[in-house]
């Protein structure tokens, strides 16, 4: 079997392998990729690239545990096939099962309005030209680097419960960093966005571009923000970040399955904050960078409202958790290609609107802080670190002085009872970049919500 | 795997390079204490970069499409591409450095689960509350560059690595996790890294208090290792050319206290990080590059040497599917003259620094660094005492090690860097 083989010759022999092998459950995967890259930084061409991959793996459930084998070459997916059988009786069952679910049968695609495959790569080339020119345009910006990726993947899976999906899918976007130096300060600010569809994703990006500019000459003199202990107002960007990777990846099952302190921390009826915080997880939403038709095991998703109400009320699971915990699937087992096994992530992750105004927030929050879009963030399950893109010192009401170097820690569950106040203002954000886990990265995903009011927020830095 | 493109598309380039790389790995998961999954991956794919009229144009493919394809691809968007002078390496002989073991991933996989089994129990010995997750991934594969100028390459190698992480969360939520790892060319015993581990935590399990301030701060080789990344983005000829190194102009002066010597080092025997030559056929060699003190060389591909108009390092690092950019292979710290327990012995009060999270979100650029520290300890009168937790460090990296820091003379290996302890006297602490 080659990639020559038509969708459909290429799906039926992959049912007829894994509907030979003896064992509880098996699925298949397999994908065909084509990208093409365009790296521009300062005056340079930093790289050009386009390029085809094709891959694919064969996972089975039996006797307890779950074996797994992926491949580049087509032509070998039956003899993986049965090595991989053998190997698996090695494992002795340490798990009791798996969801089972109903099959479904499926073509999925994504609509772009201009097809990045017909989109000549003299005009991809030229806009990007054009938006690196807008990044290095302030004098005092250093280097930029302005990057566009498309990628075109088709990929089919099916699995032993009858299952039997393809979906065509287009992902593009562009990222622009612009660095800015005056003497020894270096700054950098980056912004990107992404998703699934066309070229026009791409197309209209030039504010995006000046602001990425504009900001980092803006943040060249800001000072550091000084250490302490602070009120917080959170924009929409960063309390996204932050319910991403300080609550979601608690909400991931297969880190609270096994653990007994963990099913405690995270049980269903737990009270983690106030009546107005609801944090939804929902990869059906069409149009957003965490969508999927069905997710890696065959499972399509829906929302997933982990906290209802200021209460723990669901996990993000896979196959495998859902039937350990007893609970709903929600379909967010992901593979970051056909070639790595599929984990519990997340999709869309958000705080939902709730009742407060971004001005009341700012009238409460005194003295503090407001801090604004996100360098990066990483959490231990317990504990959160995050880099604000920058920080202004609230006076009076409104957001005043510039801070740059904002870095903001702290305890998960605490932060969550500190939310004062909830905005209703709820934005998404997806860029080129992702989520990792597992060394399976970057991984498309979207987060957001509304401006939030956090009271007693540690801010690292020298202290004030 | 087949290298050689067709002639006819190789008349179109003033130069051509292909690289192909396969290989073939076993990853084995313990989760919870218990075998949890066994995988074979499989990976292959080639690359081909040309020069046309001097512009450089790339392409590669994973599938059977095949070289020739890809070739015309590169050829078809070179117009686009960067004006690059340089020239590729002819022929020539690498140096000799150990890094095949063999076909690691078709040797028996049984006393590869008893002995990881072995490792776990011996961890839950000491703490039968902990939750131990264990990876391990072995296999080998091989690396070719073949290119117009008439350098052919071809080298074998092989990986064993490990990586343990024991986590215990406490009835009041309170999380700890100690990671350890342990990587070689060859089969690897994991008694040394579950001796730290254990070490860490048994050490852990008391949290102190300790007010912010200025104070000691020794990091462990880990720890180390991984502020190490900041120092070595500075150092690449990438950085320096596009004026966002703070070193740029500074090469052969001194920005670094004399105690800190760094190297670069791809003919380390038995690492996986080594090679005998790298991804654009440059013959590998080790180099300081900071030598007491003084910025001695850049880390540099074909393409960054040629702009900066220094020798290449040999550092072009790439898989199948992007172009070489200049990367270290293993990074080597000189360590000191005394041992640890010595650096322990100055200090009254001070942090010990393992693990932090969110480090390298700060402008790292400048060296600057905040983070939260993840797994630290609180040292008194020379003495560990207990864990410290939800607090920060901050400063300035580059401002460190030009002051007075001191080095361990022992060095554990994490990852590339072979690192010591060190002490940093004065570091700016939140908590």
């Amino acid at each position: 079997m080659t990639i020559n083989a038509s969708p459909r010759e290429l799906l039926l022999h992959l049912q007829s392998v894994i509907g030979s092998l003896s064992c509880d459950y098996a699925e298949a995967r397999v994908a065909l990729n084509e990208s093409t890259g365009i790296a521009l930084s300062g005056e340079e061409v930093d790289s050009i690239s386009s390029g085809d991959s094709c891959g694919g793996s064969i996972r089975i459930f039996n006797r307890g545990a779950w074996s797994f084998a992926s491949f580049n070459d087509l032509s070998e997916i039956p003899s993986r096939a049965g090595a991989l059988l053998r190997r698996s009786a090695m494992l002795a069952g340490t798990a009791p099962g798996i969801f089972r679910s109903k099959p479904v049968v499926a073509h999925f695609a994504t609509r772009p309005a201009r097809a990045c495959g017909i989109v000549s790569f003299d005009e991809k080339f030229d806009l990007m030209r054009r938006y690196n020119g807008i990044l290095k345009r302030p004098s005092l910006v250093q280097t930029t680097r302005s990057m566009y990726r498309d990628s075109r993947t088709f990929k089919l899976y099916c699995n032993t419960e009858g299952t039997a999906v393809s979906y065509e899918r287009s992902f593009c976007g562009v990222s622009f960093t612009a660095i800015a130096k005056d003497g020894s300060l270096i700054q950098p600010f980056s912004e990107s966005a992404a998703g699934f569809g066309g070229f026009e994703l791409a197309q209209g990006r030039e504010e995006m571009a000046e602001r990425a500019a504009g900001m980092a000459v803006d943040l060249l003199h800001a000072e550091p923000a000084p250490g302490g202990t602070y009120d917080v107002v959170i924009d929409p960007h960063l309390a996204g970040v932050f319910i991403h990777e300080a609550f979601g990846h608690l909400s991931e099952a297969d880190f609270i399955y096994e653990n007994d302190r963990m099913k405690e921390l995270m049980a269903n009826g737990r009270r983690v904050g106030g009546e107005s915080l609801c944090i939804i997880d929902d990869g059906s939403i069409e149009g957003l960078t965490g969508y999927i038709p069905i997710d890696d095991e065959g499972i399509v998703p829906g929302p997933a409202h982990l906290v209802k109400n200021g209460v723990l009320s669901a996990h993000l699971h896979s196959r495998e958790t859902a039937y350990r915990m007893d609970e709903a699937p929600t379909g967010n087992a992901r593979a970051i290609s056909a070639t790595s096994q599929p984990i519990v992530r997340m999709t869309n992750t958000y705080i939902e609107n709730g009742p407060d105004s971004l001005e009341a927030m700012l009238d409460e929050a005194q003295g503090g802080l407001y801090v604004a879009d996100a360098l990066g963030g990483q959490t231990n399950l317990e504990m959160f670190t995050f880099s604000a893109g920058y920080g202004r010192e609230i006076k009076n009401g409104r957001p005043g002085k510039l801070y740059r170097d904002v870095m903001l820690s702290g305890n998960t569950f605490q932060t969550l009872a500190d939310i004062a106040m909830i905005g209703n203002d709820r934005a998404m954000f997806g860029g080129l970049g992702g989520c990792g886990k597992k060394g399976q990265s970057p991984l498309p995903v979207s987060f957001g919500g509304p401006h939030l009011l956090v009271k007693n927020v540690l801010i690292g830095g020298r202290n004030r | 795997m087949i290298l050689k493109p067709p002639a006819s598309l190789c008349k179109k380039c003033r130069w051509y390079d292909v690289i192909g790389t396969a290989g073939r790995s076993i990853p084995v998961f313990f989760r919870n204490n218990r075998l949890y999954s066994i995988a074979e991956k499989e990976t292959s794919g080639v690359g081909v970069r040309v020069n046309v009229d001097g512009k450089v144009g790339f392409s590669y493919t994973g599938g059977d499409k095949g070289l020739e394809t890809a070739m015309m691809r590169a050829i078809e968007i070179a117009p686009f591409g960067e004006y690059e002078e340089y020239s590729l390496p002819s022929a020539s002989d690498p140096p000799a450095v150990e890094l095949d073991a063999g076909r690691l991933e078709e040797t028996d996989i049984a006393p590869v689960l008893s002995a990881a089994k072995e490792m776990i129990a011996r961890i839950l010995d000491a703490f039968p509350e902990a939750q131990v997750d264990m990876g391990i991934s072995y296999g080998s594969g091989e690396r070719r560059i073949q290119n117009s100028e008439g350098f052919e390459g071809i080298y074998r190698h092989s990986s064993f690595g490990a990586g343990i992480t024991a986590t215990i969360v406490a009835p009041d939520g309170v999380r700890l996790s100690v990671s350890e790892g342990v990587s070689s060319c060859g089969p690897v015993s994991y008694d040394a890294a579950v001796e730290r581990l254990l070490w860490k935590l048994e050490r852990a399990c008391d949290v102190r208090r300790l007010a912010g301030g200025v104070l000691p701060v020794i990091c462990t080789p880990k720890a180390f290792a991984s502020l190490l990344g900041i120092v070595a983005s500075g150092l690449s000829a990438r950085s320096v050319f596009k004026g966002i190194s703070p070193f740029a102009g500074k090469l052969g002066q001194r920005v670094f206290n004399e105690s800190f010597t760094l190297m670069d080092d791809p003919l380390a025997d038995g690492s996986v990080y080594s090679y005998p030559f790298d991804d654009e056929g440059v013959p590998a060699r080790t180099k300081n590059i900071i030598d007491r003190g003084i910025v001695t060389e850049w880390i540099s591909s074909l393409k960054y040497a040629a702009r900066l108009g220094v020798r290449p390092s040999g550092n072009g690092s790439r898989g199948h599917s992007s172009l070489p950019e200049p990367s270290f292979s293993n990074i080597v710290v000189d360590g000191g003259d005394d041992d640890s327990n010595s650096l322990f012995a100055t200090v009254r009060s001070g942090v010990l620094v393992d693990q932090f999270i969110g480090l390298g979100q700060s402008n790292t650029l400048t060296g600057e660094f905040k983070a939260n520290l993840d797994l630290a300890y609180v040292i008194e009168n020379g003495e560990i005492t207990g864990r410290v937790k939800d607090c920060m460090l901050s400063g300035n990296l580059f401002e460190l090690l030009a002051a007075d820091s001191v080095f361990s003379s022992e060095r554990i290996r994490y990852g590339a860097a072979l690192a010591p302890f060190v002490l940093f006297p004065a570091v700016h602490f939140t908590s």
